[in-house]
């Protein structure tokens, strides 16, 4: 099956986003900062639309799928406040798999304009005139 | 009080075709209503038609989730309907979801974040889905005196804050007895779903409105891509009779048939043509729309055995152009079999059609049509449901012509099946008659309550050039049994 997250729009716009958060971080522990900020930053618009355990849930699936593709994530853990566990430097590198996997799933959910929206709405400067997912969106 | 003290209450439109006219205008604005029904019935649709029409950047719309639909499905699923505008999310349309606070902190913790958000975001409209679920657990803890504080704080609080609400909630018909949320609440929806052997049907009552007069009784509703659209038991149009100083008559298309008329259809009437299989009932309406259209009054064709072109191919086979009329819009041909009609549905179509077209001329081929149409839980109510539409539509002025197929007898003439006579201002009767080892027709007008009219029985036939009224029967008796008597061989028994 063909998943959102598997479109190369989705794994560039996953970059993007951690590429806006590893600014942010020191240059030690940026990957896996990059990985918590994003998912941190997704927490509250996801929390609204679904609720603090249906926002665990969605990042817990995003985190199985992610395990799947990029076994290295084995260690990683979602805690039951919906925040990441075990994140260490060398799997981080994969941290874009689990932010993609997390859009992928909203995509599917709300569809990629609502998601673009959402994402459009924590990061003010994502250029989502620049984000075409080359597929026609209903909505 | 005089009109000037009056406070003014404004309307908001609801979003919702036809549903502004059974409130009365439209939602009065800082309302505290309720929406509740069984599950699919439409509620939350019809909370999301609202906010989309009314919601602003400015003043937006909240839209509290508990414990029921997570605002992520409900989003997958509103963003299929047509009204639903994406661009609106996140500013003008705002999702909370209150659920962890309901758990945490129970109806007290629902209403600090209520207020909380409310307090910040400055919202026009306020919705609480489910409410339900708000209330259920202090409710089965024997807190009633929680729950009617909690929802009179509620509705002070957002009408303080000049918010029009909506609280949505499952509930079943026999909970409005003493229940404090019905109590408090200025506007009560209820939406029913029944199913009636195969067919579903949609329906919403107005249960309570304060501060304005809106439709009482049940309405029909449908939902489609576009949403809720509404249908007004009367479709607004009581109270609108047009009164006609002089009576016009309006041709027939059959010179003859005007005459036995007394000049014709007299405008404004509903006329029914009765008649067995064959006779020729469709013919004479369509001659009859053919005759509107050549003296420059626009029709409507309401068909429910012809598809519109087979419909408009058989008037060119008897030399009538219903083509031309049709391409430049004085014509309309609507084709209507989907089986779960209403009534409601269907004046609201004819509603449309005479808008787009003027039209003063309508024809309904056939009625028997017409009630298969219906979804089964509307044929029960067809006589009283045709009352309301042919009252409505001949109060605006448009002249009705209705076939209806009669199972033929040959001991007696009934005039309808239906007993709706008394719906028709004037009835013509056609039928079959064995005469001289042969089938011939007959036609009579029956009844024309606006004047005299011809008590002839002509004989007719159906040409290439229509149907041709002949001459008066004579020298028969028991012409309207189908199984007439030579008089001359009546007379001679008799000697």
């Amino acid at each position: 099956m063909m998943r959102s997250a598997d479109n190369p729009t989705t794994r560039e716009l996953a970059q993007r986003l951690l590429a806006y958060e590893e600014v942010e971080t020191t240059p030690a522990t940026t990957d896996a900062h990059a990985v918590s900020r994003v998912c941190d930053k997704l927490r509250r618009p996801l929390t609204t639309l679904a609720g603090a355990a249906g926002f665990r849930s969605l990042l817990a699936r995003a985190l199985t799928l992610a395990k799947q593709e990029s076994p290295v994530l084995g260690a990683w853990e979602v805690k039951s406040d919906g925040s990441l566990r075990g994140l260490n430097g060398e799997a981080a590198q994969s941290g874009a798999v689990l932010i993609a996997h997390l859009i992928g799933l909203m995509i599917t959910f709300i569809g990629e304009a609502l998601t673009l929206r959402l994402l459009h709405d924590v990061w003010l400067d994502l250029p989502s005139s620049e984000i075409n997912f080359g597929r026609n969106q209903s909505k | 009080m005089n009109e000037q003290s009056k406070v003014k209450i404004n309307q908001l439109p609801t979003g919702v075709p036809g549903l502004d006219e059974i409130l009365g205008g439209g939602l009065p604005e800082f309302s505290f209503n309720i929406i509740a029904g069984s599950p699919g019935c439409g509620k939350t649709t019809l909370a999301h038609q609202f906010i989309f029409a009314n919601a602003t950047v400015e003043r937006p719309a909240l839209y509290f989730t508990v414990l029921g639909e997570p605002a992520m499905k409900m989003l997958r699923y509103q963003q299929q309907f047509t009204f639903f505008d994406a661009s609106k999310l996140n500013n003008a349309v705002r999702f909370v979801n209150l659920s962890q606070n309901l758990i945490e902190h129970g109806l007290q913790g629902v209403l600090e974040e209520i207020s909380k958000q409310v307090e910040a975001a400055n919202p026009s409209i306020v919705v609480v889905d489910s409410f339900r679920t708000v209330l259920r657990s202090e409710m089965h803890n024997g807190k009633d005196m929680a729950v009617q504080t909690f929802v009179q704080q509620l509705a002070l609080l957002l009408t303080s804050w000049e918010a029009t609400t909506f609280l949505i909630g499952e509930y079943s018909e026999s909970e409005v007895r003493d229940n404090p949320v019905f109590t408090v609440a200025d506007g009560l929806f209820w939406l029913f779903q029944q199913v009636d052997r195969n067919s579903v049907v949609r329906k919403m009552q107005v249960m309570k409105l304060r501060g304005q007069a809106s439709v009482p009784g049940l309405h029909t509703f449908r939902i489609t891509e576009a949403g809720l659209q509404a249908f007004s038991r009367t479709l607004g149009l009581l109270g609108q009779r047009k009164t006609f100083t002089r009576v016009k008559r309006l041709s027939m298309g059959i010179p003859a048939l005007d005459k036995m008329m007394g000049g014709g259809v007299p405008e404004g009437d509903s006329l029914l043509i009765a008649g067995s299989s064959g006779t020729g009932k469709s013919l004479m309406a369509t001659q009859f729309l053919a005759a509107g259209i050549r003296a420059g009054e626009p029709g409507i064709a309401a068909v429910f055995e012809e598809r519109p072109n087979e419909y408009t191919a058989r008037a060119t086979e008897f030399g009538l152009d219903l083509q031309t009329p049709l391409a430049e819009g004085s014509l309309e041909v609507i084709y209507l079999r989907p089986l779960d009609l209403s009534v409601d549905e269907m004046m609201q179509e004819i509603l449309d059609a005479v808008k787009r077209t003027g039209a003063k001329r309508l024809v309904i081929d056939s009625l028997a049509g017409f009630e298969m149409a219906l979804a089964p839980a509307f044929r029960a109510d067809f006589r009283e449901s045709l009352y309301r539409m042919i009252f409505a539509l001949t109060a605006i002025g448009i002249t009705i012509l209705s076939t209806l197929e009669m199972p033929e007898s040959f001991t007696e003439l009934s005039f309808s099946s239906y007993s709706i006579s008394f719906l028709t201002d004037d009835i013509i009767r056609m039928r079959y008659v064995e005469i001289d080892g042969q089938l011939s027709q007959i036609m009579m007008v029956v009844k024309m309550r606006r004047g005299a009219h011809s008590r002839e029985i002509r004989q007719y036939k159906i040409t290439t050039d229509g149907i041709v009224i002949g001459e008066r029967l004579k020298g028969y008796v028991d012409l309207i049994t189908g199984i007439p008597q030579p008089l001359s061989v009546l007379r001679s028994e008799e000697l």
